[in-house]
């Protein structure tokens, strides 16, 4: 127990290292952007009609703390970071973590929903996918992974709105209807939502599926080969429960290990699908942040939240991971 | 023993002899050859990328928007046809199209088809058209166009461009974006995979902390935050390099790891330890010893990250933050499908997808099939 808590920590620090890191990263990125918030500001205010002077960019870079040296500042970022306070938007002028809030919980509830949906769809088919020798079955399932590819998800987004638009005449957009857009939650909210949240769930697990399909058959067909199966199957175990007790379970530990990757594809294609389909409750903001107001800090607190939660995944599979598999536990407790 | 037995064994041997003592190239093209789809494959590629190249050749006009048809925007495909009502022909023609717009339209602008015998367009090959650069010389003969007017044959665009001209050109720029971006992550990743696996130790723990670092941030947030900030005055020539040149930087971690542990493994093999003990020096032992075990899987490496590269490009420019016009990639030809508008009335605007779709599989496919041809071990596993 000791030693497990002691494995537990040293994870724990080697995650909040990652994210100093990765904080530090995305601050330089932000600060080497040319301009910076003061001016971003003042040039806003400048084109709604009021003039700007020198002076008055100085006096809004001393009261931002811009003028502060650079390190002092990240570590000033960092330590807000770790609290959830990202300070002011730079256009806005609101708070950060009031912007994002619910939109960022909704954004990463969509993406780890598609995670799940992909494994649930990728382990047993992949399982039944190496263990076949259907070769119309195995060449198929090759085809569609390879789609999963070639056809990337915000095209199947939009093969999908155009499907619809022309035989129902609704392009299957947004994430609420338009009475429930900023309504309270509520049962009917909720039905209403999972009602428009099936085709972002379905498109952004799209490749994440291939993929996991791939990587399920390559892990479940090496394992199957390995003498221990053999053995198994001649003490008499055979089927479906020689399959999940023997391989499929030495199978799943790279799969775990995996899941921060994949998250990290799917939230590399958030913002495009969101953006097609005007999902404007979650992912399309971090283009407004970036694209249409240039907002570094907005851009920077986004960027780091998206991270951190992956960092966190990484975290909890370690541990899970440890706690599932004797092998790893037993390199643990030694 | 007979003597045609005697030949047989006589030609095994050849074969033999051939098989071990052919380079590895040889050994991996053997292999390859034998990979039906992967050969399909990168017979496509090659297709694609030259009509990529000779695409100021094998289009009719001009990709920018000094080859626009301005009397025939947001066009339909206009397929050459050899027979209609008024009789066959033995050259393919099309029909003549006007635009119109009066009290019966409802003053809207209406495309007239004109069918009658003296509209026909016909279909001219090696035709003489706008002129064009090719390797610093001026031509001006195309493939293809037609005696009157011009030809469209996916259509055009809200501007009038041509949708088939800008589809090839468009073959192009995901090509270079992609050798650009490929080239920037392969060098980073020699360089600091090859300094972490070569010295080993803590330099090793400290750039694995790094790399690994890298690879959580989600590279197409990142990326957008970066390209948000690219300066409206920027021609479009400066965006195409620094996209490129960004799209190298966040690609090079997952080939850097790669390299880094084909190296540590390699370097404690015996053949290494034997060249040593026989003298050799560190640089005679990297260069005809360590470099040659990996150039095939890296080259491996490199095509498979080709398409992933293209798909990125394609994203960014598509959401309006990469490439930008008179610069044609497939994501700026569809930044504008997204209304209902083009969903219902421009299906058009969609043809080009499917070349890009058949460019990435067939990246796909010849990178599979190289992969496993480079893979000493891919016969003994089946």
């Amino acid at each position: 127990m000791l030693q497990f808590s002691k494995f537990v920590f040293v994870r724990a620090s080697l995650a909040i290292l990652t994210l100093v890191l990765v904080s530090f990263i995305v601050f330089s990125l932000m600060e080497l952007v040319p301009g910076d918030c003061a001016e971003r500001y003042l040039a806003f205010k400048n084109s709604q009609g009021s003039i700007i002077s020198l002076a008055d960019i100085e006096a809004e870079r001393v009261r931002l703390g811009l003028d502060q040296p650079y390190l002092k500042r990240w570590g000033l970022w960092i330590v807000n970071a770790f609290q959830g306070e990202f300070g002011d938007s730079c256009i806005q002028r609101l708070n950060i973590s009031q912007l994002l809030g619910q939109k960022f919980w909704l954004s990463l509830g969509i993406c780890l929903s598609s995670l799940v949906l992909a494994y649930a769809i990728a382990i047993p088919v992949g399982i039944i996918s190496a263990t076949s020798n259907n070769a119309v079955l195995n060449n198929s399932l090759r085809l569609v992974s390879y789609m999963g590819l070639a056809l990337p998800n915000f095209l199947l987004a939009l093969m999908i709105m155009l499907f619809s638009t022309v035989m129902f005449g609704n392009s299957l957009t947004g994430l609420f209807s338009k009475e429930f857009r900023d309504a309270a939650w509520s049962y009917d909210r909720v039905i209403d939502f999972l009602g428009h949240a099936w085709l972002p769930i379905f498109i952004l697990g799209w490749s994440a599926t291939a993929f996991a399909i791939q990587t399920v058959r390559a892990l479940m067909s090496d394992e199957i080969g390995k003498l221990y199966v053999t053995a198994a199957s001649a003490r008499g175990v055979s089927g479906r429960r020689l399959l999940m007790r023997y391989p499929a379970r030495h199978a799943l530990s790279p799969i775990i290990n995996s899941l921060g990757f994949d998250l990290n594809r799917i939230f590399n294609e958030l913002p495009v699908v969101a953006l097609i389909l005007t999902l404007t409750e979650a992912g399309s903001l971090l283009i407004e942040a970036l694209a249409r107001s240039n907002d570094q800090q907005l851009a920077g607190a986004i960027i780091f939240m998206l991270t951190g939660s992956i960092v966190a995944i990484n975290f909890i599979t370690d541990i899970i991971l440890a706690l599932t598999d004797p092998r790893v536990r037993r390199s643990i407790v030694g | 023993m007979t003597d045609k037995s005697n030949m047989q064994s006589l030609e095994d041997q050849k074969l033999k002899e051939a098989y071990f003592t052919a380079s590895q190239g040889q050994l991996i093209w053997q292999r390859f050859k034998k990979n039906k789809s992967a050969l399909i494959g990168a017979w496509t590629l090659i297709i694609l990328i030259l009509s990529g190249i000779f695409a100021p050749f094998l289009t009719p006009y001009d990709a920018t928007i000094a080859g626009r048809d301005k009397d025939y925007l947001n066009g339909a495909p206009q397929i050459p046809r050899f027979c209609d009502d008024s009789g066959c022909s033995a050259r393919p023609f099309i029909y003549t199209f006007e635009r119109t717009r009066s009290i019966k339209t409802n003053f809207r602008w209406v495309t007239e088809v004109k069918t009658g015998l003296e509209d026909r367009r016909y279909v001219t090959f090696f035709s003489k058209g706008m002129e064009y650069k090719f390797a610093d010389m001026t031509f001006e003969r195309h493939l293809f166009g037609v005696d009157k007017g011009m030809i469209h044959i996916f259509g055009t665009d809200s501007t009038g461009k041509d949708i088939y001209s800008r589809t090839l050109s468009a073959i192009n720029t995901s090509m270079a974006v992609g050798t650009i971006g490929v080239f920037i992550a392969f060098v980073m990743a020699l360089i600091i995979g090859g300094i972490a696996g070569y010295y080993g130790g803590w330099i090793d723990s400290i750039l694995q902390m790094i790399t690994d670092t890298v690879r959580t941030i989600p590279s197409i947030p990142l990326f957008m935050a970066l390209a948000a900030f690219i300066p409206d005055v920027w021609s479009a020539e400066m965006r195409f390099f620094f996209i490129s040149m960004v799209l190298g930087f966040i690609g090079w971690p997952t080939l850097a790891r790669r390299i880094r542990t084909h190296l540590l493994t390699e370097r404690n093999q015996e053949y290494v330890l034997a060249a040593q003990l026989c003298g050799a020096s560190p640089k005679h032992v990297i260069r005809r010893h360590l470099l040659p075990s990996f150039t095939s899987y890296i080259i491996v490496d490199l095509v498979i990250s080709f398409p992933y590269m293209v798909l990125s490009e394609t994203a960014l420019s598509f959401i309006g933050l990469g490439l930008k016009d008179p610069v044609n990639s497939l994501g700026v030809m569809l930044q504008n499908v997204t209304s209902a508008d083009v969903l219902l009335n421009y299906q058009w605007y969609f043809i080009p997808v499917i070349f890009f779709i058949v460019l990435v599989l067939a990246f796909v496919f010849v990178g599979d099939g190289l992969r496993d041809a480079a893979d000493p071990y891919s016969d003994s596993k089946k």
